[in-house]
């Protein structure tokens, strides 16, 4: 059972990590760039 | 303080610049494609890893690609380790002692310490992990968790060095080159030199051997009652040690193979090893100043910021020296004035928790060293330092890991504090910020602080939450008062900072650390690397402006003088009143006579 809630919450940060490189570059749109 | 200690400290720093520049250079030939004298013999094993792997290697990644690539490695290899160390028990290979399967909150704990260059340890790994673990599920990582940092590193100064691109290089070629080349080579060179010196490398069982001199010991027996029994033999823990022992310095992992690290005679024999130890964890984040330099055009920038990392060691170094040259002022009596004081047979100074092969100096030295880098490593006890000395470590880490820093990720956390100094220079003077012809504007310095702030927002939140948490938190500790408090401090700022090492302790192999030291290092590795890799993607779209005389050097020593200060003001003082509450007020205390069991 431990297993399983390790893989998912290990699965879990990197998603979350993949979504906040995305957030991470739609915050360009709102930065005032040239 | 002696002369000899100082001559000692120098002495290092000297193999140091000798060697960062050689370094250097070759990492900047090996990252850019050129021609290096090993290619007859690595460039048939690259093209053959590529191969088989489907890498195009001529293809170009943009900052999220290479992000995302990093991330699917990373996530991979964590689970990767969380199977062997669960599996180990099952698995007929190379593990002499039957050791059981790794529980599993300490399982996901290590894979996550490992993945992220931590090396964090909440277990005794002569007793928990079999030689299978080590090498497969914890040395390679050694090696994978390093040539990413470098890897990050690198796609960060092709962010500042290219003009109007969209890409940074591709993630599995620079993590290829800079396993193959640079990690491998030297710890070859390096493994066969510490074995030189008496490290092993072997894959026997434990030796038992009989005590010259058997000994006494009282404890408590299963009734509770104290049982006297004489102990006439000894486990002598073996294994593959020299080959991870290299990778561990080199890499700034700092994971040791066995409990006692770095303070093991098999891990470190000898004066000779000691040096090379220490010299292995500042050799590539040294070197990598040289190849910024190098890489973007201006190599007085590369040794700008190495001199602003030797200031900041040498403040480090200095303190923690002075400290643990004193005498531990609650040791009343003759006997214990006299050894701690300085006498011919004596180093003096406050020896508990070091080894006397490697004294005051070295010990310093030693811990001065493996914190500024997130190396994690240690030759004595940190937990045993006097207030201020222990201090040092910690307030290194606290400063984000850029003092030569992990390897690669000392580099980039500290270009991201360059881009801070350079944006406040921009302030003081009323002009657009640039760094090397690259005008840094909101986007760059609102992600910059976001890396800047996610790391106090880790350690203190969770430090926070155990110190006022007396059934998972405190009841972990071994001393009580500022101490304790400095305890759970450390641990969290190691994890974060990536470093690894332990001011000890404290009981962090419980389900609440575990879990929360592990989430603290995914946090400091991942969401610090992301707003770090945008930066260097926005930078590198942008034009390469001609210099002017509005453009502010970042080659002399005002520039240097500068970071400096914003790294103190950003590392330093965000942590001073969690300083306060722990080394500074035990400091005061220890001065008052109070000491805290």
């Amino acid at each position: 059972m431990s297993d399983i809630v390790f893989l998912a919450a290990s699965f879990a940060f990197f998603f979350v990590a993949v979504l906040y490189v995305y957030g991470c570059q739609s915050l360009k749109g709102g930065g005032g760039n040239a | 303080m002696t002369a000899n200690g100082w001559l000692q400290i120098a002495f290092f720093f000297a193999l140091l610049l000798l060697a960062a520049k050689p370094m250097g250079l070759y990492m900047a030939r090996v990252y850019e494609r050129k021609k290096t004298w090993l290619d007859p013999v690595l460039g048939p094993i690259e093209r053959l890893l590529y191969r088989v792997t489907g890498v195009d290697a001529d293809s170009e990644m943009k900052w999220t690609e290479y992000g995302a690539a990093m991330l699917i490695f990373s996530c991979a290899t964590l689970l990767l380790t969380y199977a062997i160390e669960r599996l180990q028990h099952a698995i007929p290979l190379w593990n002499p002692q039957h050791l059981a399967a790794v529980e599993p909150y300490l399982a996901w704990n290590t894979a996550a310490s490992f993945t992220t260059n931590t090396n964090w340890q909440s277990y005794v790994p002569e007793q928990t992990m079999s030689y299978l673990t080590q090498m497969a599920g914890l040395a390679t990582h050694n090696f994978w968790s390093a040539a990413t940092g470098m890897a990050l590193a690198i796609a960060f100064i092709r962010g500042i060095s290219q003009r109007e691109s969209k890409t940074l290089g591709n993630f599995w070629v620079d993590l290829t080159r800079g396993t193959l080349w640079v990690l491998l080579p030297i710890c070859i060179v390096s493994a066969l030199a510490l074995v030189s010196q008496g490290a092993i490398q072997n894959l026997k069982p434990y030796d038992t051997v009989t005590l010259v001199e058997p000994q006494t010991v009282t404890a408590p027996g299963a009734d509770g009652k104290p049982v006297t029994t004489t102990v006439t033999t000894q486990t002598i823990a073996q294994g593959p040690l020299a080959s991870q022992e290299a990778i561990k310095e080199l890499g700034t992992n700092g994971g040791g193979f066995f409990n006692a690290n770095s303070a093991h005679p098999f891990e470190n024999p000898t004066p000779f090893s000691n040096l090379l130890e220490m010299l292995l964890i500042f050799l590539i984040p040294a070197g990598l100043c040289i190849t910024l330099g190098r890489m973007v055009g201006s190599p007085g920038h590369g040794w700008a910021v190495f001199a602003a990392m030797s200031v900041l060691w040498f403040a480090g170094v200095a303190t923690c020296y002075w400290a643990e040259s004193q005498p531990n002022p609650l040791l009343h009596g003759v006997n214990q004035r006299v050894a701690m004081s300085g006498a011919a047979q004596s180093s003096g100074g406050n020896m508990e928790g070091k080894e006397v092969r490697f004294g005051v100096a070295n010990s310093a030295l030693f811990a001065t060293v493996t914190t500024d880098a997130s190396c994690g490593a240690v030759n004595s006890m940190h937990d045993s330092f006097m207030p201020l000395g222990g201090m040092v470590p910690l307030a290194n880490i606290m400063m984000g890991e850029i003092i030569f820093g992990g390897v690669g990720s000392g580099m980039y956390g500290m270009l991201i504090l360059v881009i801070v100094t350079v944006f406040i220079a921009g302030l003081m003077v009323g002009r657009t910020p640039e760094y090397l012809g690259k005008k840094v504007q909101a986007y760059e310095v609102q992600l910059s602080m976001l890396y800047v702030l996610i790391f106090p927002l880790v350690i203190l939140g969770f430090t926070a939450v155990s110190v006022l948490a007396p059934s998972f938190g405190t009841s972990s500790l071994s001393n009580h008062g500022p101490h304790g408090f400095t305890q759970i401090l450390y641990a969290y700022t190691s994890s974060a900072g990536n470093n690894g090492s332990a001011f000890a302790g404290l009981n962090a192999n419980t389900h609440w650390y575990n879990a929360t030291l592990g989430i603290t290092m995914l946090v400091g590795r991942f969401l610090m690397m992301i707003p770090m890799l945008a930066v260097a993607g926005s930078l590198a779209t942008k034009k390469i402006a001609p210099e002017s005389l509005g453009t502010f050097p970042v080659n002399n020593t005002l520039f240097t003088v500068l970071l400096v200060g914003v790294i103190l003001i950003v590392g330093a003082l965000t942590f001073f009143p969690a300083l306060s509450l722990g080394p500074i007020l035990e400091h005061l205390l220890l001065r008052s006579g109070i000491s805290f069991a």
